[in-house]
């Protein structure tokens, strides 16, 4: 009896830990967690808080110059941006490479229109517990993480759309 | 081995422990940068490799070293 137990704790387990590591994790509006208080830095040295953003929907993504994936997505974001920003969606690309000139050198050879800030130091994706990269988290008009992506595969961009019609669909 | 000794050892290897360990280090996923680095692989350029390996294994007759079949004739 423990043994079938323990098997069925570790299944439910896996089954957690798969549904988290595939992305897309569902939070509804109450249990959702609050978006940490983070200041990130744009490239003309001026600030952005996270708050400033309030009333909007925020797609969050940490990336690097050295992450491959990175090279896919970086793209891929700056065009949902394009398409879905006169809707009311914001998209901030947190860059942390540690140099900058190798995050520039990334910037230079991909014209992008999303806005991208620093983080250098790996404040903001500390604060926001990044276990991958990209990882990327989508956060509601009222200030809540809803979705959290880790990775980015080619499905990745069809659940970022559901999920952003599906909290732009909210008051 | 006297209760004093034993003190010593363990203290010792407490002491040895504290100070081995501390020189390890959790990187979080956002700081790999300097570990992504080209720098930092074992066979950056793997058409050299594959070349040293092919020369090797025809001169030195030392084939399946690293970890590819051939018949050592240097023809494959």
């Amino acid at each position: 009896m423990p043994t079938k137990m323990l098997t069925c704790s570790r299944i439910a387990f896996t089954t957690v830990a798969a549904g988290w590591l595939l992305g897309g994790v569902p939070l509804s509006a109450t249990d959702a967690p609050r978006v940490p208080t983070v200041t990130l830095r744009r490239a003309d040295g001026t600030t952005a808080q996270l708050a400033d953003y309030q009333g909007k929907v925020v797609l969050v993504d940490f990336w690097a110059s050295w992450c491959v994936p990175c090279k896919t997505s970086f793209p891929a974001l700056d065009a949902l941006y394009t398409r879905n920003r006169d809707r009311g969606l914001e998209v901030l690309a947190v860059n942390v490479d540690e140099q900058r000139k190798a995050a520039d050198a990334f910037l230079a050879t991909r014209p992008h229109t999303m806005p991208v800030v620093f983080d250098p130091n790996g404040e903001a994706a500390h604060a926001f517990m990044v276990r991958a990269m990209p990882s990327s988290f989508l956060i509601d008009r009222i200030g809540h993480i809803r979705f959290t992506h880790t990775g980015y595969s080619k499905g990745t961009l069809d659940s970022y759309e559901r999920e952003i019609n599906s909290l732009l669909s909210e008051p | 081995m006297t209760p004093t000794t034993t003190r010593v050892s363990v203290l010792a290897a407490g002491l040895l422990a504290a100070v081995t360990l501390a020189g390890c280090a959790t990187v979080q996923p956002y700081q790999r940068g300097r570990l992504a680095d080209p720098e930092m692989m074992f066979d950056a350029d793997s058409s050299s490799v594959s070349y040293t390996a092919h020369w090797q294994e025809a001169r030195e007759g030392a084939a399946g070293g690293f970890g590819v079949q051939s018949g050592g004739c240097g023809c494959k």
